[in-house]
């Protein structure tokens, strides 16, 4: 073997073995992301979880109003139509998953602050406590995001930049979606009561 | 001595980064009153009590009292604190925060993820308005916090348990640094007295260096693997927080 051929098969196997360590970062990267959703949507399940809880206790107040009910009943139930993989994590999925969460968040921020004119209902230590885990459920829903969104950016990032991007477009890595911080998202938080 | 230095210069990074809130004081303790609230007695013994139940559980209750919460809203300011400080046991997630901001009379408890299960978020609520509220609107701001502490060991009893002496892993750290320690002293045994590096840096300068360094961290760091301190000893080091996370749990109130 001459010298030029040895030079050359050193240099592939750097390449070699810079591409493997490229391509096992990335997975890494792409199991937190994967577990981080994990987290995410047990933290919205979580928030489903305590609505037929909370529509029943509303209920029980006289005359309440009917039409906030039935809007959360349907916000949630499209909410938990909306399931996404954690394979397919891409900007427009996870657009599409925020706005049904967020048309909940929106419904149920509604019926929180007609809730706030039954003084009877709010009085009740049922009430009250729905009202901690809910205020509870939007602040783990809101952790949960950060992180998910920490990790998303440490993904991206590795798979986005050369050349490691020659590596990500080899093995299907792609861009992942971030939550936005949405505009009724940031209303949402009526339900913060006395903080 | 330059890895010493660079070790040093990451603690104080590390310090830096964490500057919004308030710098876990050093050495490291389980009541936090930033605004002296409490009268010395009080303070010493809320502290002892936590300590006690940290030793016999391994579950961190920090209570933590500022002035206010600066431009954060009270639950991002004390996730803040709990995630930075780390409150409870790594793995365990057993930290539980009671934070106090007199000036805006808010309170905040923030549970780590495996407090949860044992404090809800509507017995959160229920313990800062059943028991901190009333407590605090007549002054008795001792009496709360020590019967809030009470009702939440009463409800953490049995979730956790103390950490076994030994059977815990030793961090690669201290490991790093132990070797790094025998290597120095083989290597200053070995070069024999002085000439190293000018004359100041002798042999017996570098041995009484490094042990003291090293075994003020190990100190600190001891409580994070499960050592066993027996915290009796009056405002000595507790060995730190072990480095638990929380997912947002707890609730909110003011009085």
């Amino acid at each position: 073997m001459s010298k030029g051929t040895i030079i050359g098969l050193v240099i592939a196997a750097i390449l070699v073995f810079w591409g493997i360590s490229a391509r096992n970062g990335m997975a890494t990267s792409d199991q937190t992301v994967k577990s981080k959703w994990a987290n995410v949507q047990s933290a919205y399940q979580r928030r489903s979880d305590l609505i037929p809880n909370l529509v029943k206790t509303v209920q029980g107040a006289a005359n309440f109003e009917k039409s906030t009910i039935t809007d959360v009943i349907n916000a949630r139930a499209g909410a938990t139509q909306m399931k996404l993989d954690a394979s397919d994590l891409t900007p427009e999925n996870i657009q599409k998953f925020q706005a049904a969460q967020s048309q909940l968040s929106g419904s149920l921020s509604r019926l929180m602050a007609v809730a706030e004119s039954y003084p009877q209902l709010k009085a009740t230590q049922n009430f009250s406590e729905l009202q901690a885990q809910l205020e509870g459920t939007e602040n783990r829903i809101k952790t949960e995001r950060d992180v998910f969104n920490g990790a998303v950016q440490d993904f991206n990032s590795n798979v986005v930049k050369f050349p490691n991007s020659l590596i990500a477009s080899f093995s299907g890595f792609k861009e992942k979606g971030y939550f936005e911080a949405d505009a009724s998202a940031q209303k949402a938080p009526t339900v913060d009561f006395p903080k | 001595m330059f890895l010493v230095k660079a070790f040093i210069l990451l603690f104080f990074v590390n310090q830096a980064i964490a500057q919004d809130i308030p710098p876990q004081p050093n050495p490291p303790r389980m009541l936090n009153d930033f605004v002296m609230k409490l009268n010395g007695v009080e303070a010493e013994t809320l502290e002892q009590k936590l300590r006690g139940y940290r030793d016999s559980t391994s579950t961190e209750i920090s209570v933590v009292i500022v002035k206010n919460t600066g431009d954060y809203d009270p639950f991002d300011y004390g996730m803040k604190i709990f995630n930075t400080w780390g409150i409870g046991k790594k793995g365990k997630n057993n930290g539980v925060l009671l934070l106090w901001a007199t000036e805006t009379r808010k309170l905040r408890i923030i549970t780590g993820r495996a407090a949860e299960g044992a404090i809800p978020d509507a017995i959160a609520k229920r313990i800062i308005n059943t028991i901190l509220k009333p407590a605090f609107q007549s002054n008795q701001f001792y009496l709360g916090l020590d019967e809030a502490t009470t009702e939440m060991f009463q409800r953490l009893t049995g979730e956790f348990k103390a950490d076994a002496v030994d059977g815990e892993e030793i961090p690669f750290w201290v490991i790093l640094l132990v070797m790094l320690f025998i290597f120095f002293i083989i290597y200053g045994i070995s070069k024999g007295g002085g000439g190293r590096g000018g004359g100041r840096r002798n042999y017996s300068d570098g041995g009484m260096f490094f042990p003291t360094t090293i075994s003020s961290w190990g100190s600190s760091s001891s409580g994070s693997w499960g050592s066993s301190d027996s915290g009796g000893g009056g405002g000595f080091d507790f060995g730190g927080f072990g480095g638990g996370e929380s997912g947002g749990g707890g609730a909110g109130g003011d009085y």
